[in-house]
């Protein structure tokens, strides 16, 4: 109780401000853990700081791959395309599909995307 | 061409100024923006995060910034429910670190489980540190208050010399007054006789 009470101080911005020590602010990301969904119940004070690593480490890894993706086009502007390139190339992005499919649905190069998903599900 | 130069337009544009600015156009863009807080992480640290895996000439743009806060999301709601999903099984109510770490590894995010470990027991040795500065905070406020005392213990001297004064008058303007014009000579106090407001004022003193 006494630990979950450091928490919570910390998850209220006191001593440590808005995000403390983290690159992510915490209470952010207690947030979108409870709207994930109705079988969430309660957090403890560890899990969103474990997070903030976590989501650091994976938009790192997701950056790194979409980078490759735009330097094999011979750009140096990073574009969702590349993220949505890196997503449909790497294995435990496969939860991403829909999300960077549907946000390149309203793109030029939709129906390419559309067809890459169906393959992808086919195999 | 003229894509290329809008997409090159942007990035300069929002990375030097402020991320929130541009939402400040409209009411019904703030409101949307407002309610996409909420969902996202923020886009100014998602950004800065991403830089640090670009070569520094990089570029990224704002709708790469985006995408990524979606992915973002989706990745904490992703591994929430995995950890969530082991909880019910186990009759536990509170999803934990151990919870977290667990579901990062049935999703295939090994690679993650080493720095995480070690990001927690860095930041319990901080956490440590971080419980002695409400101490230190207390001894700052005892310092004030002492310094506080000090500053009463300076304004005694000046209440002791108005105390001891022999002048005693219930104005405190007049007391000064009296001191003040007992130093002129008498031309002075001749002038100050011609004045309607300094008569009252000397009349006063003679009654």
């Amino acid at each position: 109780m006494r630990q979950a009470g450091a928490y919570s101080g910390l998850l209220c911005g006191g001593v440590s401000g808005r995000t403390g020590p983290h690159s992510l602010p915490l209470a952010r990301i207690k947030k979108i853990m409870k709207n994930s969904g109705e079988d969430v119940k309660m957090i403890s004070g560890e899990a969103p700081i474990i997070f903030s690593k976590a989501c650091e480490l994976f938009i790192e890894e997701l950056t790194r791959r979409s980078w490759i993706m735009a330097i094999q086009g011979k750009r140096r502007t990073l574009h969702k395309e590349d993220l949505a390139s890196a997503v449909i190339a790497t294995d435990i992005f496969d939860f991403l599909i829909t999300l960077v499919s549907s946000s390149e649905s309203h793109a030029v190069g939709g129906a390419t995307n559309v067809m890459e998903v169906e393959t992808i599900d086919c195999s | 061409m003229e894509d290329e130069s809008h997409n090159n337009t942007l990035p300069n544009g929002f990375n030097t100024g402020s991320p929130e600015s541009p939402f400040l156009k409209t009411s019904t863009t703030t409101t949307q923006h407002n309610k996409e807080q909420d969902r996202f992480l923020p886009i100014a640290n998602v950004g800065r995060i991403m830089k640090k895996v670009i070569p520094p000439n990089g570029k990224i743009s704002k709708d790469a910034k985006e995408t990524v806060q979606e992915c973002v999301s989706e990745f904490i709601s992703f591994v929430t429910g995995e950890a969530s999903d082991k909880c019910q099984r186990e009759k536990r109510k509170t999803i934990n670190g151990d919870d977290v770490i667990w579901a990062i590894t049935t999703l295939g995010f090994e690679d993650y489980v080493e720095p995480l470990k070690t990001y927690l027991q860095k930041y319990k040795e901080i956490e440590g540190e971080k419980l002695s500065i409400p101490k230190q905070m207390r001894s700052e406020q005892r310092l004030q208050q002492h310094h506080n005392n000090y500053h009463d213990q300076n304004n005694q001297p000046f209440n002791g010399a108005y105390a001891s004064s022999n002048l005693i008058s219930q104005p405190p303007y007049v007391p000064t007054d009296q001191k003040f014009s007992l130093t002129f000579s008498p031309n002075s106090i001749q002038s100050q006789l011609r004045q309607q407001d300094q008569i009252d004022s000397v009349g006063h003193w003679y009654e």
